[in-house]
């Protein structure tokens, strides 16, 4: 287990998009567990009030600038809060719960299409990244490769780069006139590609950049699970004749599978609000000729932010941002279920 | 064991398949990267070559960079937030985990973890409330309001933070009670000194998440001479002058990534040390 602390990233207020929010279950859940087992009884004694005052600049801060707002946003979730009715908005009750669920309604037609999407995105991201990660890891615990370290290094890279700068870059790598990607792919004979243009293909561009900027991440963590299992279970395997896939599927998988599905699950809540992978790279776009407030790239939370900065629909963001909040809420709470996390936490 | 091995004949081609697999990756993996930093030496403007190697490279679009953009601005504005920022969440980490760590008090059980499900949720959605809110006060692009926003404790440090305190022994605590210091004396002689390194990390870990901070910048900042270098950086590379900036953004991209990439490199172990530390506790 201790492979995986050690290559724990710290998930950090201040830097959404660098560090996950998923890797804190973990290593909850491993405080958890650590703690429950070594755990002390201890004295019931008097309250000691000053710790309010140790606490209060955190507390103070953190009720203003996360609880208030989320308040706040489900409030105004209920309103009809936007630029025309700025001064003077009303309460209207679930109006615009109504409009983004009734199918004939303009909302509707930016809901349906941006979730089923925010879904593929999450989804997609999660297993690609996943399943990229386990095979490098897989293909680096071969002992006959006494240069694993170095790959391990090597492949750390893409992870490393802060993702404001990478995502960036991407973005002028993959222009489709000027960009070196297609200048690259030009020598190879392959014909400009619309990378950032096509719908299709700005999609494939975000798993794409997705992939190439997370790989690492899920390689570090498969990397601490395989390396969690003894030797001699593998031996023991040999001697009773299991072949490579066997002792893949019965020996490592399981491991591998214990570490890594506590991580699955938030790093799939994660993609689910990763604004920055898509607002970066190809901020929504392409345009929809449908509606103007999301692009066929753009995930929930970023049509959410649009709606805000160039539409001034306060009301239409707050109420997909509440929507969002059950679903975060959800997915966490299914982690808990599944990792017993939270459960005993002194 | 000591035995030399001796490959079996399926082995050695599993190996050799693994190393290319591998090789491919890497320089997959590496060459965008190689790309951004070839087109920052690279002063032709209108082509742009697949070769890694610019013909006639320069420094002339860093040159650029400073003199014709406002780089200096960008990275003067992120320093100034990054400093303010990273010292606030230091102080009120250090002072809440004393609180969790060594106090009993009402929602010490469940209050951090509650702290830390509440932050769960992600800063976007909030988005709506906060640019609504600050819109109908007028304070929107105000560089000191946006450091304000962003100065909100932090759940998770101070979890980290409190595993670490865990760590130094409570005998020092009730040697310094013998003495006769109260709580306060405590944290700011003992503890305070000797979680130093752990603090140092949380500071640099908040310095560099704030150089990449770019939601909330562009929510409440907007005239240029507030832009951070999130901001610069995106106006550089989707404007419409975007193709004529490319080799400049890849010079401001190689700036400001190298500090930080090597920066985090060298905390990212010191902060794996903290999160072990703060796991095992007896």
């Amino acid at each position: 287990m201790c492979g995986i602390l050690q290559t724990q990233r710290a998930e950090n207020k201040a830097a959404p998009p660098l560090w996950k929010a998923g890797r804190v279950f973990m290593a909850i859940g491993e405080t958890a567990v650590n703690s429950g087992n070594t755990r002390v009884k201890r004295r019931k004694k008097g309250i000691q009030w000053s710790a309010y005052g140790y606490l209060a600049p955190a507390l103070i801060s953190i009720s203003v600038l996360s609880l208030a707002p989320m308040l706040y946003t489900i409030w105004i979730s209920f309103t009809n809060w936007d630029a025309m009715h700025f001064m003077n908005y009303s309460f209207i009750g679930l109006r615009n719960y109504a409009e983004l669920l009734n199918p004939s309604d303009p909302l509707n037609a930016v809901f349906v299409p941006t979730f089923i999407w925010t879904i593929m995105f999450a989804l997609l991201t999660t297993v690609i990244n996943y399943f990229a990660g386990l095979l490098l890891a897989v293909l680096l615990n071969n002992k006959n490769i006494k240069e694993a370290p170095l790959y391990r290094s090597l492949l750390i890279i893409p992870w490393a780069v802060p993702g404001l700068i990478s995502l960036l870059s991407w973005q002028g790598l993959l222009n489709q006139s000027y960009g070196q990607i297609n200048a690259a792919l030009h020598l190879v004979g392959i014909s400009a590609i619309p990378w950032l243009v096509n719908p299709f293909w700005a999609r494939v561009s975000i798993l794409m950049v997705n992939l190439w900027a997370s790989y690492p991440y899920m390689m570090t963590v498969c990397t601490g699970a395989l390396q969690s299992v003894p030797d001699e279970l593998y031996e023991a395997a040999e001697m009773d004749g299991a072949n490579w896939w066997q002792r893949f599927r019965f020996i490592s998988m399981p491991s591998v599978w214990k570490v890594s599905l506590p991580l699955l699950i938030p790093s799939f809540a994660y993609s689910f609000n990763n604004f920055n992978a898509v607002y970066l790279l190809t901020g929504g776009g392409p345009a929809r000729n449908s509606t103007p407030f999301a692009g066929y790239t753009d995930i929930l939370a970023s049509a959410a932010y649009k709606m805000t900065l160039t539409y001034n629909r306060y009301d239409y963001a707050a109420t997909l941002s509440v929507i969002l909040f059950l679903l975060v809420g959800l997915i966490s709470w299914l982690n808990m279920q599944f990792t017993g996390a939270f459960k005993e936490v002194d | 064991m000591k035995s030399k091995r001796t490959f079996k004949p399926g082995q050695f081609a599993v190996t050799s398949l693994s190393r290319l697999i591998i090789w491919i990756v890497i320089i997959v993996s590496i060459i965008p990267m190689l790309y951004v930093v070839s087109a920052s030496f690279n002063p032709g403007q209108s082509d742009f070559s697949a070769s890694l190697i610019p013909p006639n490279a320069s420094f002339a679009n860093y040159i650029a960079l400073f003199k014709t953009t406002d780089f200096g601005i960008w990275i003067r504005n992120s320093t100034e937030v990054a400093l303010v920022v990273a010292t606030a969440q230091m102080f009120m980490t250090a002072i809440g985990a004393y609180a969790f760590s060594r106090l009993r008090f009402y929602g010490r059980k469940y209050g951090l973890m509650a702290l830390i499900l509440l932050q769960m949720f992600p800063g976007v959605l909030s988005v709506s409330a906060i640019y609504a809110e600050l819109a109908q006060l007028s304070l929107l692009d105000n560089l000191w309001v946006y450091i304000l926003i962003q100065i909100g404790g932090s759940a998770f440090n101070i979890w980290l933070v409190k595993g670490y305190y865990d760590t130094i022994p409570r005998e020092l605590d009730e040697a310094a009670i013998m003495d006769g210091a109260g709580h306060w004396r405590i944290f700011w002689k003992i503890i305070l000194p000797l979680a130093r390194p752990m603090l140092a990390v949380i500071f640099f870990l908040t310095l560099i998440g704030m150089y990449s901070e770019y939601l909330m910048a562009n929510t409440i900042l907007q005239s240029p001479q507030n832009f951070t270098l999130g901001m610069g950086m995106y106006s550089m590379v989707s404007g419409q002058f975007a193709t004529h900036l490319w080799g400049e953004f890849a010079a401001a991209a190689l700036i400001s990534a190298v500090p930080l990439t090597v920066a985090f490199g060298f905390l990212n172990p010191l902060i794996s040390k903290g999160l072990t530390a703060g796991s095992v506790k007896g």
